[in-house]
């Protein structure tokens, strides 16, 4: 009898452990399924580059060529330009980038260690549309 | 009660030490005196108030590391496993211990699964040892290279939930805590860390254990009327408080300080790394020098910090570029392999068994050479342990605010921005101020090592002590060089796959 008591105090006990930690893991379930599908850049070109070569550490020029669906260049976009190491914890460098022909945008961008990099455009067009390109710099050199 | 000093060396050994002997006497720190935290410490369900958190945040690791950001610094997977956890990691045992262990979101999953499912089989007798777990270790440190784990969110949510997947089978087929003690590549990094922390779990009044009956502190507590319900679980470890020495093997779990009817186990404050001075009978483990596989443990705990650091550095892929034009190989695993081996196989093997040679037939130790390696390879664990330290330290503190930007990204990629717009910005303290605390946390365990080397040569050749000491000294300062060489040399960080 007293056996049987503490059994069921224990699977009482167990059970509303469980429901506390299913209520704990729930937040993040629940948002996560809830995350924005990302923007996609609909019929919008964009052509990436960076020089010199090979990238060393030090400031590089980085461009993009902004075109639309009958190849016309994109003018009048804001465009700015983020750099990150492809370890978390490293400080990400930044650039404002110029149009210097008409949809040709170029930002110096400094960059401060050796190894793989992540570049960012972040395109602002002048109708106010975001558009987001990625381009990865494998193995900058250290000098 | 009374609370005798607690001996940290053999009364033979206090000899000539008389200038310690004020130390040895003082009245040792016990964490579960302080108000608020020792009775909070106390509570039953204390490591359970921890274990929740660190389990939602598992959750939401694998979550984000899933579905989240591809880009490794705007991941929380990512950012929390390979910055803030890491960093925590070794700060906490630094300045207390074991508290991974004592919070191990794996070990609350674990038993929330025994609850049901109670495993039937005991871990093999060939497989009670360190050498599977060193194997997992080594691999862990080889895979993290090879498939640059840092840079993949998707990879770091799979090692976590593999992590809990293994723990799972593990500790449902097998009894007691056979994943901690035999298993777990980090719960080995914590023990051998952990011999250079401040506090261990450790009996108040040793006379008090000496009359007890029970010996509820390994066998725990159990219904008196029903003896299969276990009330309160004693050491899974197999550690019995009274013959345990030093936090090796212990996750902190605290499991005796509540099994314990005479209330005599407390989180006592020692010297650290004054357990691997000596060399007791250790419950649980038996003599650290007949222990090849915890000396094994305690080198790839110490060369596998070097060689962890070399991976991040440039010439790491000068070296592995000539491997692979020399060898031809058409892999990057190939060349990182002979890379591993050298420096965690070949490297020890030479430099310590050169050092046990001159020991031997300078100083006339007349062990073999092979003993006296072992015996004062746990030497190196704190130099190790300050490698570990710099290494991860430097992560930490120079991406200290990285956790706020990525926090409020994760919030405004749910369409929730209530912390704002992310400020990338915030990265963490500048190198200048980083690089100073790491060059202290080489020194701190260069000097712990050269202690440990002299207090065993000490013992070892009471006529030559300085003979015996001299080349583990010598190979602490060349090791101490390497690890300042290391932290000197431009970062370079490539991962070689990026999934996700």
């Amino acid at each position: 009898m007293i056996a049987g008591v503490t059994r069921g105090r224990l699977k009482a006990a167990s059970q509303r452990f469980s429901g506390v930690l299913m209520l704990a893991a729930l937040p993040a379930v629940v948002a996560t399924g809830c995350r924005k599908p990302p923007e996609t850049s609909g019929a919008i070109a964009i052509e990436e580059s960076i020089a010199p070569l090979p990238v060393r550490i030090g400031t590089e020029i980085v461009s993009c060529k902004l075109t639309n669906a009958t190849h016309q260049p994109i003018a009048g976009a804001r465009v700015q330009v983020e750099g990150d190491m492809d370890h978390p914890g490293m400080a990400p460098v930044f650039a404002d980038a110029v149009e210097d022909a008409p949809g040709n945008y170029r930002a110096p961008l400094q960059f401060t260690m050796g190894g793989d990099w992540v570049v960012l455009f972040h395109i602002t067009l002048s109708d106010g549309r975001r558009v987001e390109r990625q381009m990865d710099v494998k193995g900058v050199e250290s000098n | 009660m009374s609370k005798p000093p607690v001996v940290l060396f053999s009364a033979a050994e206090q000899e000539g030490h008389a200038g310690e002997e004020e130390f040895l006497e003082a009245q040792p720190f016990d964490l579960l005196a302080v108000p608020v935290i020792g009775p909070l410490l106390r509570w039953r369900h204390s490591r359970t108030l921890l274990q929740i958190p660190l389990f939602v945040l598992s959750m939401v690791m694998i979550l984000e590391g899933l579905l989240g950001p591809t880009l490794s610094p705007k991941n929380l997977a990512t950012v929390l496993t390979w910055v803030h956890f890491r960093g925590v990691l070794v700060l906490a045992i630094l300045c207390a211990g074991n508290l991974f262990c004592f919070s191990c979101p794996f070990m609350l999953a674990r038993n929330f699964m025994r609850k049901w499912i109670h495993p039937r089989f005991t871990w093999p007798r060939r497989l009670r040892n360190k050498w599977l777990s060193i194997a997992l270790f080594v691999g862990v440190l080889f895979g993290y290279e090879l498939f640059g784990l840092w840079a993949s969110p998707w990879l770091t949510a799979w090692v976590i939930l593999g992590y809990f997947a293994a723990i799972l089978i593990v500790d449902g087929l097998f009894k007691h805590g056979a994943f901690c003690k035999y298993v777990c590549p980090i719960g080995q990094f914590n023990f051998i860390a952990s011999t250079a922390s401040p506090l261990e779990v450790a009996v108040r009044d040793q006379e008090v254990c000496d009359s007890c009956q029970t010996r509820d502190c390994i066998r725990g507590r159990r219904e008196p009327a029903s003896p299969l319900v276990v009330l309160q679980r004693g050491c899974e470890l197999a550690l019995f408080q009274p013959a345990k020495v030093g936090n090796m093997d212990c996750t902190f779990c605290l499991d005796c300080v509540h099994a314990c009817p005479h209330d005599n186990v407390g989180i006592l404050s020692r010297l650290p790394a004054g357990e691997l001075m000596s060399d007791p009978l250790r419950s649980g483990i038996g003599r650290f020098s007949r222990r090849n596989d915890i000396a094994a443990l305690a080198l790839v705990f110490c060369f596998g910090a070097l060689m962890n650091a070399f991976g991040m550095v440039s010439p790491v892929y000068t070296a592995e570029s000539w491997l692979e034009r020399t060898l031809h190989f058409h892999s990057r695993a190939g060349a990182l392999g002979i890379l591993f081996t050298a420096v965690i196989l070949v490297e020890p093997a030479i430099l310590l068994g050169a050092a046990a040679w001159i020991t031997r037939a300078w100083a006339g130790v007349k062990s073999g050479w092979l003993a006296i390696a072992v015996r004062y390879a746990y030497a190196l664990s704190p130099l190790g342990f300050g490698m570990w330290l710099a290494h991860y330290g430097f992560h930490f503190f120079t991406g200290l605010y990285t956790i706020v930007p990525v926090t409020q990204n994760a919030f405004a990629e749910l369409g929730w921005p209530i912390l704002g717009d992310p400020r990338w910005t915030l990265v963490g303290l500048p190198k200048t101020v980083v690089e100073p605390i790491e060059f202290g946390f080489l020194l701190l365990g260069l000097a712990g090592s050269l202690l440990v080397a002299w207090g065993l040569a000490q013992d070892d050749a009471e006529q030559h002590p300085l003979r015996a000491f001299a080349p583990w000294g010598v190979l602490c300062v060349i090791l101490f060089v390497c690890c300042v060489w290391l932290m000197t040399q431009p970062m370079d960080m490539r991962a070689t796959m990026l999934a996700g």
